[in-house]
Parts: structure tokens; C-alpha cells; sequence
């Protein structure tokens, strides 16, 4: 363990649940007597507190950062430049944010890939900011539309706090500014709401409870088949890349959860990133159910302003390409990711090649279509996380070469008894309701706990939460880290 | 007050009611043994032996304790306690370092032991973390402290695991609750304290120790991409300090106990490798050794032998896995020969076993099958 990752504040940690959150809260409505703004900066300045336990070293990164883009956003938004100067404004703008990017994340592996083709004895060693990917997202997103005119003029506080806003900072959910800004602007979020508090503290519990004992219990099976010592069998790789398909999906979205849950106790609702994405069926249905708010930015500024599919269908799977393969790298610098974005590059273009060419399904057979189609996207999407989680190409191969090789099989005990546990998980991400649907979330119209069907409006559901809070609290480990931190 | 706030409340009173029964539930069933020995429940045991030797330390009764590494990890305590007579507790630890090993070790001298047999090579002193920056050591549960205890009771893991070994009493699903129990999500599988870290009945013996796996062990490390590797942590003055600190500190803060040390017997084709792939690191090794030899030989409480010039176990290579890790056969071996004295160093010349050891290296020489 290296010592940033021992130092993280988690959202799973004991200083984090018992100390860091309630001053945050209490000060936050504490101020909240003294007008609208002081609590912004309250929170902007406990969000730095936040980011400084774990990243010093950072923070003037991080503040430098805010300056920037909001000095090349004020100069879109309050100067009325002529056309070719605005977009050399914002050119500058996104290009100072990418280089910083690719600097922290992509010059070391630039010099390794160099290094393999023409020996050159280059060396970086860069350490990675936390949270560096998801707040360069965001600043872009606000210079881009400053550009396109759809952005109003932000004070500052307002700005530092919608970049550096805590529940969000480390691992997402990637914000937009025509969301979060307004609601942080808004005097009602600053009085203490026991309703929201507490609907609050239920998905932060779901969230704790998805990483705590879901995510970190299956952890175990995943080294079978990806620790470097692991030889698989056939069963063997099946199990550790099933039982790695549904610890990434209940670390993450268990971490999205904690966020919205984080966030809500502040009055402050959050964008979904997850809509029980093992339910798709299809990998377009995947990508709008999987890290939502990533899925949304790329298409809106990446997939579109590429052309999107406005010139032609080879120009649409080009820009599905593009798009996946970027999207694959910004996960992480190594080729492992992209193969992963690639994989799903070439599935997204095969999905809409056969939304066209496809031959139109038979009413009678539509259930059993969709049970097919949720079973291949399913498969589709674990051996594509074969890449996402091996620590190098020949890694991912290897196992996946075990994947597909049935001659050697073992399903001892051990492994029977494993893949019970992993078709426990399964039947959770297929079958069970997903966190929004049992608290009756809805981000849009900012409401929580008030259709009818939501869990969280019966009696019983509050003493089930407060015991799932407790397995949640019961289950920190102090060496867990969330998987999304390193991207 | 609004129904809204008493709800918040309700939740957060339930919340701490929750915890505290998890709480109560691992004290009653008490997975580790940590404050009594198992009465209510059957003992149940875990083989991850950091975190299980600090319950076993309490549990059991013990006149001798058996530290060391993976090569000391598959004894039998009724093997150790009916070759040598003791009342023996296995402490090993898989992969440990010496910083480790004298932490256990200092734990379970405080039971009053009159002996360690102590399996060390000079692999354990190479650089390690303090203890308490250790994740997989619980350092405070050894040291029986507040925070020791709380961070047992209130983890989740032995709650859960404590549920699991209720469960587990109950006759009904008793059979289900076993067999689901393999050690990797529930880690408290094996119910008899002579059967932690054991091979399993109907293991591959054969398949597992035999030459050609020796062998393709001694290629690969001697692989010249890979043979670097050979003097990784070697540096002289780092071991020496972690030597007397860790070993030399434990042996002379407790002259009334008896340390038998040996040094595990290495199938020959390690040592071949050093002097093949990397000769400079079998100096350092030759001469960490020999200062390990004098200086634990100086000390009246502590008998050391060298196995590895035990040139009829080291010279066949079916005796093991790689090219360190020797069969059980080896261990029964090992303990006839602490039982019969061979082996034992002078101490009046306590470098002649390594020099035997590096005359047979010089003369040996690889058959290929």
C-alpha cells in the first residue's frame, strides 16, 4: 500500500463518517443564518479540506486549475470577442486543461511506449492527482458552453464550489454547472431538511453497504483468476472475471450511491451514474445505464462535435471509435483500457450496424429476444472487463484464453461453493430494485422518497436502512480502496 | 419536533442498536478465541495465520512455539509434539519478515514458552514496514489494547464470520453451512488447530514436489531477465540491523528460553543459481550468514543448525516444489533431525557448515533428465 492510498479520506473510513461529515453539515447550516453565500463558501472551503488530507501536495493545482478556467470562462461569457477570437479563447482554455491532463496521466506512459520502439532511456515518474480526470471534465464542459453561449455569469465561490464539491470531486459523478450551480446558488438548501437529511443517510447506507459488504466480500474470488500467481482453470477465470464484473459494478456505483446520498444531506441532488446497467440488453442500453454522467459528457462533447452520426454511417462507427478508444484511455493510461474502449467501440458499431441491417423480431418471440439479448450483452460486457482489470495485455489474454478453454475444468467444492456466491450477486444486480427505485429518487424534478411505489415510504424500510447502515459502518475495512479512485 | 426529525431519530438509534449486536454477537462466539476458549461453539479456525495466531496465542496451551516461514507452514503440531516431545503452537507465517516474526514471537513469549524452534533464513531480513504500518498484521489485537479490541468488535468481517460459525451450530443447516465454508469468502473453515496450514487430504504430493518442477523453477529464476531479481534486498548493513534487532533483541531479552534455530534445507539449485546468475549476491548472502552463525551461536540459550549442507535432501531434487520449498516428507525429516541433534553448528567454529555448503555449490553441477 502505498502511502497516499493509506492517507485517502474515504467516504468508507471512520474519520470521514463520524468527524469530517457532521462539521461539514453543521457548519454548513450553522452559516446558512447568515445568508446565501456564506455557506457556499463553507462548503468549497471544507471540499478543499477534503482534497488536502490525501493531496497537499495538490491543492494549488487544483486552485490553479479554477482560476484558470474561470478567467477564460468570464472572458467568453462578459466580453463580446469577435467569432475567431472566442474560439482561440476557448482553444486556449481546453488545451491548458488537456495538457495538464495528459501531463499528470499520459507523459509516463508516453515514455514507456517510446521507450519500447526506440530505447531512448527516457524515464517519468509522475504522480497522479486525485481526482484530476473528473475536474478537468467538468472545466471543460463550462468552457465549451461559455463558448456556445449557454452559460450565465457565476460568482466565484459558486464556481470554486461546483468544482471542488466534495461528494463529487474524487470519483465523479462528472457535474454540469447548468445543474449544480443554481442548486448552490438556491437559498432553500441551506436550512437543515430532516426529510432530505434522512433520505440522505438511507443511500448513503445502500452505497456503504454495496462496497462494504458486497464489493470488498467478492473481492477475494477475483483474485483466482487475476493475482500474477494465478494459473486459472476454465471455471477458475469464469468465476474471477464474473465475481470482477460485479465487484466493479457494486464498488462504483456503491460510491455513487454515498455521493448522492453525501450530497442530498446539503439539499444538493446529484445526477444518477448508475441504472442497473447488468439489466441491459444491449450495449447502447449499457452505456445509458453505466457511469451515466461520463456516457452523457462524451456524447455531448466528443461524439457530437466529432459529427456524431449527422455525416453518414461510416463516419457514425468512426466517431464511435474515436470516442470509445478516448474514453477507454481517459480511464487510464495503459493499453489494457484501450482494448477496453476499443472492445466497446466495435460493439457499439456492430449494436447499430443490426439496429439497421437486424432482421425486425416477431411479437411472440420478443421476450425471448430480450432475455438473448440481455444474456450476450452481458457476456459481451465481462469479457470486455477482462481488459478493464488485468494488469497488462498478456494478463488479459491469458486469461481470457483460460476463459475459453473448457478442457480444463476443476469445479471442486471450492469452486461450486464460489459460484453460489457469485450467482447470489448476480441475482442482485438482475433482479433486485437499484437504489433510485427503492428511495423513489428523481434528479430531474429534485424529489426523493415521494412516488408511491419507492421502499423508502414504507414504516418498516427506515429500521432496515438503519440496519444496513450499521453492516455498512461494521463492514470499513481501512485498507479499501474504491476501484474509480485511480482513474 | 417534526415526524421527519423523529425518523431521523429512530434510524440513527436503530443504526447504533444494530452495531452493538453485532458487537455482543462476535464477543459470545468470539471467532479468534480472543477472550476465551471456545465453549458455547465449536472452535472454528482460519489459515490466515496473522491474524489467527493472535487468538491461538491465548487459546492454547503451549510449553513450545514454531515460527517461520512457508517452509515451516505445513508441520504438524502432533508431528512437532510427538517427534520432540513438546507441547507445540505453530505461529508461522506465510512470506513473513523477521520484523514480523519477532513480533509474534514477543507476543507468545509472554505465555512463558521454555522453547521457540525457529525456522530463519536470511530471506526474512530483508526490508519490511513497522508493524503498526502492517495491514495484514492486527498489531493492536496482539498487544490485547482498547483499540485492539474495538477494531475486532466492531468489524463487520467477524461479525459476519461469527454469524457463520452460529450458523453453523445449528444442526439443521450444519452440513450446508460447512460446505459452503472454504476459507476464501468465509475464512474460518477448519475446525481442528492441528489442521491450520496443512495440505489438504488427497493433495497432489507427487504432482506437486518432483524435479522437473525443480528445475523449471531454477530456469526461470536464473532466466537472465529475471536473475536480477536474485540480490533483490540483499544489502549487507540493512540485514545485519534488522538481525539483531529482530532476532538478536528477542534471543537476549529472554536468556531463560531455549531458541533452536535452523536454517531451512534449500535444495541445492537455489545456491547454483546465486553462483550461476549472480555470484556477487551469493557473497553477501555467504557472509550475512556467517555473521549470523557467530553471533547466534555466541548466546547460551541458542542451539542452531544448518540443514543445508544435508546433501542426501538437498541434492534430490524430488523433494521439491521450486527450487526452496521442500515436501512434508522433508518436514518429518526436519524434525527427526532437531530430535536427533544432527546438524547442530559449533559453536567453537560456526562457519564450517557454510563452507561446506559453498564447497558442494562450487563442485556441483546440473543433470539434465
Amino acid at each position: 500500500m502505498t502511502k497516499s492510498e493509506k492517507d485517502l479520506m474515504l467516504f468508507n473510513s471512520y474519520p470521514f463518517i463520524f468527524l469530517f461529515l457532521p462539521i461539514a453539515l453543521f457548519g454548513y447550516f450553522a452559516l446558512g443564518r447568515f445568508g446565501n453565500l456564506a455557506p457556499a463558501i463553507w462548503l468549497a472551503l471544507a471540499s478543499l479540506a477534503f482534497y488536502a488530507v490525501s493531496n497537499w501536495a495538490f491543492v494549488a493545482l487544483l486552485l490553479a486549475s479554477i482560476a484558470f478556467n474561470y478567467l477564460v470562462g468570464w472572458l467568453l461569457i462578459a466580453y463580446r470577442l469577435r467569432t475567431g477570437v472566442r474560439f482561440a479563447v476557448l482553444t486556449a482554455g481546453v488545451a491548458g486543461d488537456l495538457l495538464v491532463l495528459c501531463y499528470f496521466k499520459y507523459a509516463g506512459f508516453l515514455a514507456a511506449n517510446l521507450n519500447a520502439l526506440f530505447s531512448t532511456g527516457l524515464s517519468v515518474n509522475v504522480l497522479l492527482p486525485v481526482g484530476i480526470s473528473f475536474y478537468s471534465f467538468t472545466q471543460i464542459a463550462f468552457l465549451v458552453d461559455a463558448y456556445r453561449g449557454k452559460v450565465a455569469h457565476y460568482a466565484l465561490p459558486h464556481y470554486a464550489l461546483f468544482v471542488t464539491y466534495f461528494p463529487h470531486l474524487i470519483a465523479g459523478p462528472i457535474l454540469h454547472h447548468k445543474d449544480m450551480i443554481p442548486q448552490f446558488e438556491s437559498a432553500e438548501s441551506k436550512s437543515p431538511n430532516p426529510r432530505l437529511i434522512l433520505c440522505g443517510l438511507m443511500i448513503f447506507a445502500i452505497g456503504l453497504f454495496k462496497k462494504t459488504g458486497l464489493a470488498d466480500g467478492i473481492q477475494p474470488l477475483v483474485s483466482l483468476a487475476f493475482s500474477s500467481e494465478a494459473t486459472p482453470s476454465f471455471d477458475q477465470a469464469w468465476i474471477g472475471a464474473l465475481a470482477y464484473t460485479f465487484q466493479l459494478y457494486f464498488d462504483f456505483s456503491g460510491y455513487s450511491d454515498m455521493a448522492i446520498g453525501i450530497s442530498l444531506m446539503f439539499g444538493i441532488f446529484l445526477p444518477l451514474n448508475f441504472n442497473s446497467p447488468y439489466k441491459a440488453t444491449s450495449v447502447i442500453d449499457f452505456w445509458r445505464r453505466w457511469h451515466m454522467t461520463l456516457s452523457q459528457f462524451l456524447r455531448d462533447y466528443l461524439y457530437i462535435p466529432l459529427g456524431g452520426n449527422r455525416n453518414g454511417r461510416l463516419l457514425r462507427y468512426v466517431n464511435l471509435m474515436i470516442t470509445m478508444v478516448l474514453g477507454g484511455l481517459w480511464h487510464g493510461a495503459a493499453w489494457t483500457f484501450v482494448a477496453w474502449g476499443a472492445l466497446h467501440g466495435v460493439y457499439l458499431c456492430i449494436n447499430n450496424a443490426w439496429n439497421h441491417f437486424g432482421p425486425a423480431v416477431a411479437p411472440r418471440f420478443a421476450r425471448v429476444t430480450e432475455i438473448a439479448a440481455l444474456i450476450l450483452t452481458f457476456l459481451a460486457v465481462v469479457i470486455a472487463w477482462v481488459f478493464f482489470r488485468a494488469d497488462s495485455m498478456a494478463s488479459a489474454l491469458s486469461v481470457l484464453s483460460k476463459m475459453a478453454d473448457p478442457t480444463q475444468i476443476i469445479f471442486g467444492r471450492g469452486e461450486m461453493a464460489n459460484t453460489m456466491f457469485v450467482l447470489i450477486y448476480a441475482a442482485l444486480a438482475w433482479f433486485a430494485p437499484n437504489t433510485q427505485e427503492i428511495m423513489g429518487y428523481d434528479h430531474t424534478n429534485r424529489t426523493v422518497g415521494e412516488t408511491s411505489g419507492a421502499w423508502s415510504r414504507r414504516p418498516a424500510f427506515l429500521y432496515v436502512s438503519a440496519a444496513v447502515l450499521a453492516f455498512g459502518i461494521l463492514g470499513i475495512q481501512q485498507h479499501s480502496e474504491f476501484i474509480y479512485f485511480r482513474f | 419536533m417534526s415526524s421527519a426529525a423523529k425518523n431521523l431519530l429512530r434510524f440513527l438509534a436503530t443504526s447504533g442498536l444494530v452495531m452493538l449486536s453485532a458487537v455482543a454477537l462476535t464477543f459470545v462466539v468470539d471467532p479468534l478465541q480472543i477472550f476465551r476458549p471456545a465453549r458455547l461453539f465449536a472452535a472454528m479456525y482460519s489459515q490466515d495465520s496473522r491474524m489467527q495466531d493472535a487468538g491461538l496465542i491465548r487459546s492454547q496451551n503451549f510449553d513450545t512455539v514454531f515460527m517461520g516461514t512457508s517452509l515451516a507452514i505445513h508441520f504438524r503440531q502432533s508431528d512437532l509434539d510427538r517427534v520432540l516431545g513438546v507441547h507445540s503452537l505453530k505461529l508461522s507465517l506465510n512470506g513473513s519478515t523477521s520484523v514480523e516474526q519477532n513480533f509474534v514471537l514477543a507476543a507468545a513469549l509472554e505465555r512463558h514458552p521454555k522453547r521457540v524452534l525457529w525456522e530463519m533464513d536470511d530471506w526474512i531480513f530483508r526490508e519490511a514496514p513497522d508493524i503498526d504500518s502492517n495491514i495484514h498484521v492486527p498489531a493492536d489485537l496482539y498487544r490485547r489494547n482498547l483499540r485492539g479490541f474495538a477494531s475486532y468488535l466492531f468489524s463487520g468481517s467477524m461479525a459476519r464470520e461469527s454469524a457463520w460459525i452460529l450458523a453453523r451450530s445449528i444442526p439443521l443447516i450444519e452440513k450446508p453451512v460447512a460446505w459452503l465454508t472454504t476459507g476464501v469468502l468465509f475464512k474460518f473453515p477448519i475446525s481442528h488447530v492441528d489442521d491450520i496450514n496443512v495440505l489438504r487430504p488427497g493433495f497432489d504430493v507427487a504432482g506437486t514436489y518432483n524435479a522437473k518442477r525443480a528445475r523449471a523453477a531454477f530456469r526461470y529464476i536464473s532466466d537472465p531477465v529475471r536473475s536480477v531479481h536474485l540480490s533483490d534486498g540483499v544489502d549487507y548493513d540493512m540485514r545485519v540491523r534488522n538481525f539483531e534487532r529482530d532476532a538478536i533483541g528477542l534471543i537476549a531479552a529472554h536468556p531463560d528460553v531455549t531458541f533452536e534455530i535452523y536454517y531451512p534445507p534449500y535444495s541445492i539449485l537455489q545456491w547454483v543459481a546465486m553462483r550461476d546468475a549472480s555470484p556477487q549476491t551469493f557473497e553477501q548472502v555467504y557472509h550475512f550468514t556467517a555473521y549470523v552463525s557467530r553471533r547466534l551461536t555466541s548466546f547460551p540459550n541458542v542451539r542452531l543448525y544448518d540443514f543445508r549442507e544435508a546433501k542426501d535432501v538437498t541434492h534430490d531434487l524430488n523433494n521439491y516444489a521450486d527450487v526452496i520449498h521442500h515436501s512434508p516428507t522433508i518436514d518429518l525429516k526436519v524434525l527427526s533431525w532437531l530430535a536427533e541433534g544432527k546438524y547442530v553448528v559449533d559453536p567453537t567454529d560456526p562457519t564450517a557448515s557454510l563452507d561446506r555448503l559453498k564447497a558442494q555449490v562450487e563442485a556441483y553441477r546440473m543433470e539434465e533428465p
